[in-house]
């Protein structure tokens, strides 16, 4: 066998790819909304749990996992239209503190609630494939079954959504509702809904991320599950540029594959500061994040 | 005429200041207590009398605020002689997270910026002066919070550099994901913090020898030291506040509201605006580092869990209910923290919640989470800021 496959390189690769995906997941579900309503959503990591706890809390009731993952997205998209025409709706046009500072409220509130309703014990979710290593000659091969359908997941979800975006009509007047609001109205846009469907989307693309970052056995799902999570996927976002889905997919891979080599060859209190390291540094060579276009800003 | 009443108000001042001092040496039980007494009247009068004089208000404000401090810093030490151990305790804690809530404030109100981070801030001040205390146990508080304060401006400046392009979401990311970092920072620094245990102080903080002999023999220690703690945690309180709210006013903080209102037209005139951000942030983090200093001081210890991203939001929170950019408002959310575990309970006990349940365990994060969204919802200038635009409101309606 050839030795580069069982290497510890090839497998931090791989490890770092599987993280990479969820962080990329995290990043666009924030682009969206940002893209669409110009809105930094502190709340991204905690809508999606509490659609997940909602969701898979049906487990108890006999009901089996994948028609529980299913409720999960429709409760996640629920959770993100609801909060979308509730919460967010009067803050469009404030002074831009105001919707961070809703939204952080809106974070504190639903991980208190969520606690206060099924406990900050961590609730092991049952997992639909093996989390075991492969063996290749022997040796472990840093992909399971899991992370097989980790990855596989969310390139479709990446897949689903930018084909949603770029050749359906929907796609359509979801960019020009974000581009021009104005212009849209006017050419017969219901702008007021699409807004709604960027916050109902990004939440669903959250809780199917939610839904795989509890499905590891050593997390579970917790109240702060998506606390760390959505750190590591804010910085992917930033890095990438907010404007940018595809910058946010790809910083997202490569910040899961750093960091995997940082928690593999130093010490896992490193990978958070070496996280905050790439973010500050690239923060200061390109403020706009690294994929966006256009740097000006309009007067 | 303006030199007569002056005159008139300082003739009016000697003599009731005298007669002060003739009461309570009167009344008094001791000599010691007569000198306190008189000494605390004196002060107030003094300052009284400066502060009433509008003609100083308007000429010299920085010195009809050093005065008003000085009043405030005069009664409140007084009262702490008079006041249970708990009340002070309470006194302290607030008076110590108002400081911190003064530096977001500052931060948010004046330049528009915000920070998620500044419990993180809290804890590198708290830290600082454990590890100092415990390298250098015979150096004055003073000098413990001195190097508290510098190690958190030093800390901002470190952040802040990158802030000075960064624009609000992007900001609070950052002090964000500063804040998540910190507790893995403090393991990764485990021989000096202490680890999960953290740290003790040396020794108390406890009166000096001349103060105890005041309070003679058979004054718990508890007593003495909660009134200890709470009047230095008062009197840098007084420090902060007097200091901020000359920084307000000056052209630095004209031209931080003026980044804040248009980045553009700051620009224009003259302002630097990465050198202005910066200095916004420094500030902010120094005060937040001053906190948590006073915090350790008062727990006399110091935890990493303490300074966990909850404290971040509960410190936003505070700033946010009691009024961004605003001094009371400070005051105000740093009185609601002394008391949020009081009123928690209370609510506990009242609705007969089991207080080791879920819900009452949560009850804390909810109340602030709801607080914080109702006010940016409904009243986004907070307790402080309404109340001040109800004021001038009605003063508008009254003709003349």
């Amino acid at each position: 066998m050839d030795p580069i496959l069982t290497s510890r390189i090839m497998s931090d690769v791989l490890g770092g790819l599987t993280n990479g995906v969820v962080y990329g997941l995290v990043a666009l579900s924030l682009v969206l909304v940002w893209r669409s309503t110009g809105i930094l959503n502190f709340a991204q990591g905690a809508m999606p749990m509490f659609a997940t706890y909602v969701g898979m809390g049906l487990l108890s009731y006999h009901l089996s996992y994948w028609p529980c993952v299913a409720i999960s997205i429709v409760a996640g998209f629920a959770v993100g239209g609801v909060t979308e025409r509730v919460l967010v709706r009067g803050l469009y046009g404030k002074p831009e503190i105001n919707p961070i500072v809703v939204m952080v409220g809106f974070l504190i509130v639903l991980e208190g609630a969520a606690a206060a309703i099924w406990s900050t014990k961590p609730r092991g979710l049952p997992n639909p494939f093996s989390s075991i290593d492969y063996q290749i000659g022997g040796k472990p091969f840093g992909l399971s079954d899991f992370s097989v359908f980790e990855i596989i997941t969310a390139v479709a979800v990446m897949v689903i959504i930018a084909s949603l975006f770029r050749f359906t009509k929907l796609g359509l007047q979801l960019r020009a509702s974000a581009l021009s609001p104005e212009v849209s109205r006017l050419l017969g846009v219901r702008v007021g809904r699409m807004l709604t469907l960027g916050w109902m989307l990004s939440t669903g693309v959250g809780t199917v991320t939610t839904i795989l970052v509890a499905s590891n056995y050593f997390t579970g799902l917790t109240p702060q599950v998506m606390d760390g999570v959505f750190a590591f996927g804010f910085i992917a976002a930033a890095v990438g540029g907010l404007d940018s889905p595809v910058g946010a997919i790809i910083s997202g891979i490569s910040i899961g594959i750093i960091l995997q080599f940082v928690g593999d060859y130093f010490n896992s209190n490193d990978i958070i500061l070496v996280a905050l390291l790439i973010l500050v540094v690239s923060l200061m060579v390109r403020p706009n994040g690294l994929f966006t276009r256009s740097s000006v800003r309009r007067v | 005429m303006a030199a007569s009443a002056t005159t008139r108000r300082a003739a009016v001042g000697a003599s009731t200041g005298v007669l002060a001092v003739v009461l309570s040496f009167a009344f008094a039980s001791s000599t010691r207590v007569a000198v306190a007494l008189s000494l605390f009247l004196v002060i107030l009068i003094k300052g009284m009398v400066l502060l009433t004089s509008a003609q100083l208000r308007a000429t010299h404000p920085v010195i009809a605020r050093a005065a008003l401090t000085v009043v405030v810093i005069d009664v409140v030490l007084f009262a702490t002689y008079f006041f249970p151990a708990n009340t002070n305790s309470n006194l302290a804690i607030g008076a110590a997270m108002s400081i911190v809530l003064l530096g977001l404030s500052f931060l948010t109100g004046a330049s528009g910026q915000i920070s998620l981070g500044n419990g993180a801030f809290m804890g590198v001040g708290a830290f600082a002066m454990a590890i100092w205390a415990n390298h250098h146990a015979t150096s004055p508080i003073a000098v413990g919070l001195l190097v508290a304060v510098v190690s958190g401006a030093a800390m901002g400046l470190l952040l802040g550099l990158p802030a000075t392009r960064l624009r609000g979401p992007y900001l609070a990311g950052m002090t964000l994901a500063f804040a998540v970092a910190f507790s893995a920072i403090l393991s990764s620094f485990n021989s000096w913090t202490g680890g999960d245990s953290g740290l003790q102080l040396p020794t108390a903080a406890t009166p000096p020898q001349w103060l105890l002999n005041f309070f003679g023999p058979g004054t718990s220690l508890l007593t003495t030291n909660s009134m200890w703690t709470a009047d230095i945690a008062i009197f840098v309180a007084g420090i902060a506040f007097f200091f901020m709210a000359n920084l307000f006013a000056s052209r630095t903080g004209r031209a931080m509201r003026l980044i804040r209102d248009n980045d553009v037209a700051a620009e224009l005139v003259g302002v630097s605006l990465p050198r202005t951000r910066v200095v916004a942030f420094v500030v902010s983090s120094a005060y937040a580092a001053l906190g948590g200093s006073l915090t350790t001081l008062i727990d006399n210890a110091v935890s990493p869990s303490t300074y966990s991203f909850a404290l971040s939001i509960t410190i936003l929170s505070l700033v946010v209910i009691g009024g961004i950019g605003t001094i009371p408002g400070a005051l105000i959310g740093g009185i609601i923290f002394a008391y949020s575990n009081s009123v928690i309970t209370w609510i506990t006990n009242q609705t007969g919640l089991n207080p080791q349940g879920n819900l009452a365990s949560q009850l804390n994060g909810i109340i602030f989470g709801v607080l914080l969204i109702a006010t940016m919802l409904f009243a986004p200038m907070g307790i402080a800021g309404t109340v001040r635009h109800l004021r001038h409101r009605r003063r508008r309606r009254v003709p003349g």
